[in-house]
């Protein structure tokens, strides 16, 4: 079965002859020609790994949304310069990072005068506003643009150096250089309100 | 990823209890409803992509436009130039040139009018 002959199941994978999920690539292929049910099903299977990828540059989930929209549509439209022989991922990884970046120079021309005091982070548990995660917000929020993105891509998301070097345009030492001092910034500003 | 976590994102410098608190404050929405809305509205606005605008149509064209002013303003250019030089070498050899037809100068001795002023000096000196 084709790609097109799966426009039945709205945003499910289509199946080969052989009754196995198409391979990524499939999705590639039919979605660079115009086939947008199978840039839909790319969007489902990214979409959580973007919206980490920018959540860790912008300062908000809002504007984590947007910029994982701005950035699947740059992608979208950006279908026809991808390379079959590279990862998909890596690619709109990039592509997302980008439209976080923007969004983030965009933000600060805008509220040049306003700095917020803490971080907005939505998803919280009620139950878990304690002193350490308050102090971590603020502490966050202090830390410049990038070394917080490189923290949070390399601590919470996993991503290696150089993926975050190439996801954000730095050489892979300055993204470990990076690294050190967001850490080092951290555990000195949460030092009084850690447990031990 | 969780693998390469466990090898390498706790090492070094990193802090357990700092690493904990920084992916309890950056966890993604656990909804499954709130994943497909979002794919939903990306998707939507996929037909939007290729839309163009006037401002779009015009940014396409304004390389090739700039090239074309470049290559005319040169063309231009170079064409003055050329009149100008040209009109140059013209001057230069006129003024090299000698006049071939020179026209003999005539002369003439203007008369004296002798009569008049001796008039004058009569009537002058006459009491």
């Amino acid at each position: 079965m084709s790609v097109e002959s799966a426009t039945t199941l709205p945003f499910s994978a289509p199946m080969t002859d052989d009754g196995s999920r198409s391979s990524e690539r499939d999705f590639v292929v039919a979605a660079q020609r115009g086939d947008e049910r199978a840039f839909g099903e790319l969007v489902r299977r990214h979409q959580r790994r973007a919206y980490a990828v920018a959540r860790a540059i912008v300062l908000t989930h809002e504007d984590a949304e947007d910029a994982v929209q701005e950035g699947f549509l740059h992608a979208f439209r950006a279908l026809d310069r991808f390379r079959s022989d590279q990862p998909f991922g890596a690619w709109l990884n990039r592509i997302i990072a980008n439209a976080a970046l923007d969004l983030v120079r965009r933000r600060k021309v805008r509220d040049a005068d306003e700095l917020p005091d803490s971080l907005a982070l939505p998803f919280r548990d009620p139950g878990e506003s304690d002193e350490l995660r308050r102090r971590l917000q603020s502490a966050l929020a202090g830390l410049p643009d990038r070394q917080r993105a490189v923290i949070v891509l390399h601590d919470v998301e996993g991503f290696t150096h150089g993926e975050i070097g190439a996801m954000l345009g730095i050489p892979e030492g300055t993204a470990r250089s990076d690294l050190h001092h967001a850490r080092a910034a951290l555990r000195r500003m949460l030092k009084d309100v850690r447990s031990n | 990823m969780r693998d390469y976590l466990k090898l390498h994102g706790n090492s070094d410098d990193a802090d357990p209890e700092v690493t904990g608190a920084l992916r309890r404050e950056y966890a993604p929405p656990s909804d499954e409803s709130y994943w497909g809305a979002l794919e939903a509205r990306i998707v939507s606005r996929l037909a939007d992509a290729y839309r163009i605008g006037w401002w779009d149509e015009l940014d396409r064209w304004m390389r090739p436009a700039l090239a074309a002013a470049a290559v005319v303003l040169l063309a231009s250019g170079i064409a003055l130039f050329r009149q100008y030089q040209a009109e140059q070498q013209t001057a230069y050899e006129a003024m090299l040139t000698p006049a071939p037809s020179a026209l003999p100068v005539e002369t003439a001795v203007r008369p004296v009018l002798q009569e008049s002023r001796e008039t004058t000096f009569r009537y002058l000196m006459t009491p």
